[in-house]
């Protein structure tokens, strides 16, 4: 060991050593530090980005270069050769009247310097004038008056001046611009030829990386002017919730998603994507351009981070997306955000937050679909969901079932609906995974008590009814024909038509599947004839069918068995588990004594009710069917109100570990099988789930998370959002009673819906008529009658527009909806349409024979011919004459396939009357179409519908 | 195994085996302070911690960046701790055998410039914990979460890392006790300690046997009473603060049956069988005498006895008190859980009314 100097702990060169190993480590961890910071993934992205974009500004290059004529480009440079040596010969004469220009550009400044000083010391004088006068300081005022007048006189004087020197400039210029024109000309038709290569080329260099760009971007130096960086929009109108406080929307998308506004990019790989549908979504032209929506507005996640494709919460569609972004971005699930992006197929849920009020959403296909399924199925009988209120009742009314089914039939039916009707929207209850006799025999008994008791306690409340039809054995094949062509499939799918049944997908009325094996042939035909005898609020239309007709519908239905189910017996009522299901009921609020006491006193009977009325309470039949004695009792499921924002930890998942820990794994899960929780999970009978087993499609459930998670409790401020206008509105209240009476099932409304009208494939004139601006058509006081009095209008037409059972509220909705759908909302006073200039109706008739009108719209003009066109006669009491006139002018503009042909197709005459003039010819049909007609409307009494 | 060690590791079992360890470890710190224990030890500890980093649960806890330091803590926390006794342990045997300490030698007492001595390696010390901490920060980031959810609060909520040892003292104590009034006698103790502790041995060297009571007494609440809970804390306290072994998975839907009962619940519904008087000082009688004879009687008793009377001789009667009330306080800690755990026991003295609990 060396000898230390004296007052020496340590060796001075060794210190200095480690002092400067300490100094390098530092200044290295100091640059680590900056790279640290100046290193982010989203430059990368960026370069990415700026590569892509030349090599497609290079390809625009090439073909810009392509299309321009060399040929003619050439010649032109020719020209201007020739134009430059022209010019080279007056180069003396040009050069002599620049440099004058350049010498009197001297005196213009002078005059310029001049004329500023003039000017500031006129107002400054101006200035102590005025001030002088206000106090009155007479000498002063003179003084300064004085002096104000001299000024501007220098003032005007030098104003003078420099006139003269601009009007030589002027001069000067012109004439060197003369002698250069040749040349200018020359240049100009060159870059009208090259134009837009040369802006591409522009584009091209600004995209260029070279030193500049390295310099812009380069550590310390980029927080000045930086080609690469954070790009955002920040969305005033539209706040994210931060607990404490909604602050306006950032996002910063497009940082990595660099061209999601730019059409172009199609091609390209996420995230350098153009937006697949630009024209909706994000374009600057779009109804939600990205500087007004933003992006995570629809999507969710957090818009406001950069890092990475996890903490941005981006969620992958399923778990092949997953494991690629694994492997692929190293994807982790962002760390505790309360709402990670949506998965892509549930965006449209995002479209609630703004669009409210509104029964179907125009674009968002699998949100309609979700909410229609949410609709068939009745989920809002038990659960609140926005939308939703104040709906029917999704089953029909028990409060006169004795009459229609036997009590045999009904308890076999509660317990395994499926089982009679495979297409029945009734879900099953029990003999699920958490009731089933299998694994909880006990449980399924005590099922078995209760459905006994539950068709006591229904039948005891059930009121007298007496059909007041008698069946008559009448023409199964005719029925069969009746049921297909009538129009029951816009509501029902029947057995026997399963194909005819799946394309159109009806499912505002039950399926029609054994019902022989189901009712009562009186009450069948009664039905039949007259829904609301039976139940008043029915949504079930009359068909205004004659007693025959009747008689072969109900005939063909009540062919149609379900033998298997007939043979089901139901196990008897166990009096032991009634019993001790009561006393269940009954300790909730008293000892086990206490109910057993209570019991005792009670009759045999009185207890099989008592047991049915609580199992009719504890399974929710009320939401769903009118019960007597459960009227105004709140629905049993929980608020759907806000499950799309409904914290994960409230999410029951009990030991089910292979379902996604989202809230849409949970809800397809739950949809898929709701009793799945109570698996594995020790429950006593009282408490397991009760939710019911709908036994839906894959589709089903998807669409129908997408349209639960769609009500949230994010809210957008009232800027935001869609605000309906005054038409809106009541187009959207005429929706809910066009959707509650199905009348969409057969009409086609602006292209919406009409889904019966895929059984008119072949020829859809024979179909139920497509409303297309049927506000505009029709004048709503015709309609509003013909709600209520429907008669023939196409006699050809074996479908029927039937007579619903409207309320005046109901009708008056319907009415207001389309003529403010159409935006006509006015009356058009009949009584002076026809008013003939001379000559007019001479010209009228004749193009009527001309075009042979009568040959299709025959009905009262030519008995010989059946018609296939609607009766004129009825035109003059339903028909607009402004509809009329845009009808003849383009009828397949209005209806494409319609059978009317264009006689004035694009505006040609139809005709050589009237002078030939289009727009004359037409409004005398018109005119003609109005003298025709009758102004008397048929009435109810007429028999329209019997073929005979 | 791994089922046993999360066993043993619930505080019910592993709190009385840490104090067990202590009493060994200090008893036989002659033995912990040699070379050779320390390498046995690395030899044992080294392959132990990778098989208990193995285990994804062990290793997800580890590495959450918030519980680092606690490993640093434990790494540095057990080196120093060794290093002491071994200092010690070679001082004490010369002590005995009538040497002085090494420190004491006169080659150790050579006086040395402060520049560059002291001030420059200062220095150093300051660039290196300066690096240390940069490379910190870069390679684990700041835990910063998202803005506070009030729906949605983290769970578990735990307090900084070295406040984790007060945060499980709520497990036993009133809030009132456990977060204002004995972190207060921590602090007042701690300043206090140099004017209680008069014994002048042990100055500028390392010694344990010349001052055994503020050796056993200082690191068993440092060790056993603030770093052990630290570690409870960190590693072992789970959502909803329940208990999960190292190896266990943090679930956060576990429950653990516990239901706590008051002393005055004990004395007059099971032991009486009589209902509850009104009073709340009648009711809660019991308790309140056993605290006040706890702090009240035992320091005049401890006094009484023979190791009380040399240490009264040695310091005098007010460090005496001071000390003795000191240290009841602290064991007071151990004592309430122990009886936690053997009795389910809520607390000695229940007054809800007046927010005193103890």
């Amino acid at each position: 060991m060396k000898k230390l100097e004296p007052g020496m702990a340590y060796d001075t060169n060794k210190l200095n050593k480690l002092f400067a190993f300490l100094s390098i480590l530092f200044l290295m961890i100091v640059v680590w530090v900056f790279l640290d910071d100046y290193i982010r993934p989203w430059k990368a992205v960026q370069i990415e980005a700026l590569k892509i974009k030349q090599t497609k500004l290079q390809e625009k290059y090439e073909l810009a270069d392509k299309d321009i004529n060399k040929e003619k480009l050439a010649e032109l440079e020719k020209e201007l050769a020739a134009a430059r040596a022209d010019q080279a010969e007056k180069r003396l004469e040009i050069n002599s009247a620049e440099r004058e220009i350049f010498k009197l550009q001297k005196f213009l400044k002078e005059e310029t310097i001049t004329n500023g000083i003039l000017n500031s010391k006129v107002s400054a004088t101006n200035f102590k004038y005025e001030q002088a006068q206000l106090k009155h300081d007479h000498n002063a005022t003179e003084e300064y008056y004085s002096m104000l007048t001299d000024y501007k006189e220098k003032f005007a004087v030098s104003k003078d001046r420099m006139k003269t020197y601009q009007q030589t400039e002027k001069e000067l210029k012109r004439k060197v611009f003369n002698l250069r024109a040749g040349v200018t000309e020359a240049e100009k038709e060159i870059s009208k030829i090259v134009g837009t290569r040369g802006l591409i080329k522009k584009a091209l260099d600004s995209t260029s990386m070279g030193p500049i760009f390295a310099i812009r971007n380069a550590p310390f130096v980029d927080y000045l002017d930086p080609t690469l960086k954070i790009q955002q929009v920040v969305i005033e109108s539209i706040t994210d919730d931060r607990y404490f406080q909604q602050v306006p929307k950032v996002d910063r998308c497009m940082t990595c998603h660099t061209f999601i506004d730019q059409a172009g990019y199609e091609d390209q790989a996420n995230p350098h994507k153009t937006h697949p549908n630009l024209d909706l979504m994000v374009g600057r032209d779009s109804p939600h351009p990205m500087k007004q929506t933003g992006c995570t507005t629809c999507h969710g996640g957090e818009g406001h981070r950069v890092n990475d494709l996890g903490s941005t919460a981006h969620t992958p569609q399923n778990e092949e997306q997953r494991k690629e972004w694994v492997e692929k971005y190293n994807y982790h699930p962002p760390h505790r955000v309360a709402q990670p992006m949506l998965k892509l197929q549930y965006t449209e849920a995002s479209c609630v937050k703004c669009h409210q009020g509104v029964e179907f959403i125009p674009g968002a296909t699998a949100l309609n679909e979700g909410r229609q399924n949410i609709e068939k199925y009745g989920c809002y009988g038990c659960h609140k969901i926005p939308n939703f209120e104040n709906k029917r009742k999704p089953g029909p009314s028990l409060e006169k079932i004795a009459s229609k089914v036997s009590k045999e039939f009904f308890k076999n039916w509660v317990w395994d609906p499926k089982s009679f009707n495979p297409n029945a929207m009734m879900p099953r209850f029990f003999e699920q995974s958490n009731n089933n006799a299998k694994d909880h025999p006990e449980f399924a008994k005590k099922n078995v008590a209760e459905v006994n008791a539950i068709a006591e306690f229904i039948w005891d409340k059930s009121k007298p009814y007496r059909p007041f039809k008698k069946f008559e054995s009448g023409n199964a094949e005719n029925g069969k024909s009746l049921v297909t062509t009538v129009g029951c499939m816009g509501c029902h799918g029947v057995d026997g038509e399963e194909e005819m049944s799946a394309k159109i997908g009806s499912y505002a009325g039950p399926y029609l599947s054994g019902t022989g094996s189901k009712v009562d042939p009186d009450w069948l035909v009664s039905w039949l004839k007259k829904p609301s005898h039976y139940q008043e609020d029915t949504i079930m239309p009359s068909f205004r069918l004659t007693d025959t007709e009747a008689n072969d519908i109900a005939t063909y239905l009540l062919s149609l068995k379900n033998e298997k189910f007939e043979k089901f017996e139901f196990e008897p009522l166990d009096k032991k588990l009634r019993d001790e299901m009561l006393v269940t009921y009954f300790s909730a609020f008293d000892t086990i004594d206490g109910a057993k006491a209570k019991l005792s006193k009670m009759s045999d009977r009185e207890r099989t009710l008592e047991l049915g009325y609580r199992s009719v309470g504890k399974y929710g039949c009320y939401s769903c069917h009118n019960i007597d004695g459960f009227e105004g009792r709140g629905p049993i499921g929980p608020d759907l109100s806000e499950e799309g924002t409904k914290p994960l930890t409230q999410f029951g998942f009990g030991i089910q570990h292979d379902v996604e820990h989202s809230r849409d794994g949970w809800i397809n899960a739950h949809l898929e099988n709701p009793r799945r929780w109570d698996i594995g999970i020790d429950k006593p009978f009282k408490d397991i789930t009760r939710m019911p087993n709908f036994e839906l499609t894959e589709r089903e459930t998807e669409t129908m998370t997408l349209a639960v998670i769609a009500n949230s409790s994010e809210k957008v401020p009232l800027a935001g959002v869609k605000r309906l206008n005054a038409d809106e509105k009541i187009v959207a209240d005429g929706m809910k009673v066009l959707n509650k009476y199905n009348c969409i099932g057969c009409h086609q409304v602006d292209g919406e819906r009409g889904d019966i009208l895929a059984a008119y494939e072949d020829d859809i004139n024979e179909g139920p008529p497509r409303l297309v601006g049927e506000g505009h058509r029709v004048q709503f006081d015709w309609f509003h009658y013909f709600l209520d009095n429907v008669y023939p209008i196409r006699p050809w037409l074996t479908v029927r527009m039937p007579s619903f059972n409207l309320s005046d509220e109901e009708r008056n909705a319907i009415v207001s909806m389309f003529q403010h759908k159409a935006k006509v909302k006015t009356l058009v006073d009949r009584s002076n349409v026809v008013d003939w200039a001379p000559g007019e109706r001479q010209a009228a008739l004749q193009m009527w024979d001309e075009l042979a009108c009568a040959s299709c719209h025959s009905a009262g003009f030519d008995s010989e011919v059946e018609p296939t066109a609607p009766n004129l006669y009825f035109a003059r009491r339903r028909l607009r004459p402004s509809w009329i006139k845009k009808w003849l002018a383009a009828p397949d503009k209005i209806l494409p396939g319609t059978l009317m042909p264009s006689f004035w197709m694009d505006g040609e005459a139809a005709s050589e009357v009237l002078d030939g003039n289009t727009d004359r010819q037409l409004d005398a049909m018109v005119k003609l179409m109005y003298e025709f007609g009758t102004e008397k409307l048929p009435t109810k009494e007429t028999k329209f519908w019997s073929k005979q | 195994m791994k089922e046993l060690i999360n066993w043993v590791a619930d505080p019910i079992r592993s709190f009385p085996v840490v104090c067990v360890l202590f009493y060994f470890m200090m008893k036989y710190y002659r033995v912990v302070g040699t070379k050779k224990f320390l390498a046995w030890s690395l030899a044992v500890i080294i392959p132990v911690s990778v098989w208990f980093a193995a285990d994804p649960n062990f290793f997800t806890i580890i590495t959450l960046p918030d519980n680092i330091p606690i490993i640093i803590l434990i790494i540095l926390v057990g080196f120093l701790q060794w290093f002491t006794f071994y200092k010690a342990a070679i001082n004490d045997n010369r002590l005995d055998q009538g040497l002085g300490p090494i420190e004491g030698l006169p080659e150790n007492r050579e006086k040395v410039w402060s520049w560059p001595n002291l001030v420059y390696t200062e220095l150093f010390m300051i660039i290196a914990a300066t690096a240390f901490l940069v490379v910190w920060a870069i390679v684990f980031k700041a835990p910063l979460e998202e803005p506070a959810n009030p729906t949605w609060a983290p769970n578990p909520a735990k307090a900084p890392w070295y406040f984790l040892g007060l945060q499980e003292m709520l497990v036993y104590f009133d809030p009132w006790m456990a977060g204002v009034v004995l972190p207060g006698v921590v602090v007042v103790g701690l300043i206090a300690v140099p004017y209680i502790d008069t014994n002048p041995k042990g100055n500028g060297y390392y010694t344990v046997a010349e001052r055994p009571i503020a050796m056993w007494g200082f690191l068993f609440g440092w060790i056993t009473l603030w770093l052990y809970l630290i570690m409870v804390g960190t590693f072992l306290r789970g959502p909803n603060w329940t208990f999960y072994g190292p190896f266990e998975y943090w679930d956060f839907h576990k429950v653990v049956a516990e239901y706590n009962i008051n002393l005055s619940e004990f004395l007059w519904i099971k032991w009486l069988n009589s209902p509850m008087p009104s009073n709340m000082f009648v009711r809660e009688f019991l308790g309140i005498i056993l605290s006040l004879a706890y702090m009240l009687v035992l320091p005049p008793l401890t006094a009484m006895t023979s190791y009380g009377k040399k240490m009264i001789e040695g310091v005098g009667q007010i460090r005496y008190y001071i000390f003795i009330v000191l240290l009841l306080l602290m064991v007071s800690l151990p004592i309430k859980m122990v009886l936690r755990w053997l009795f389910s026991l809520k607390y000695i003295v229940a007054l809800p009314e007046l927010e005193l609990n103890l």
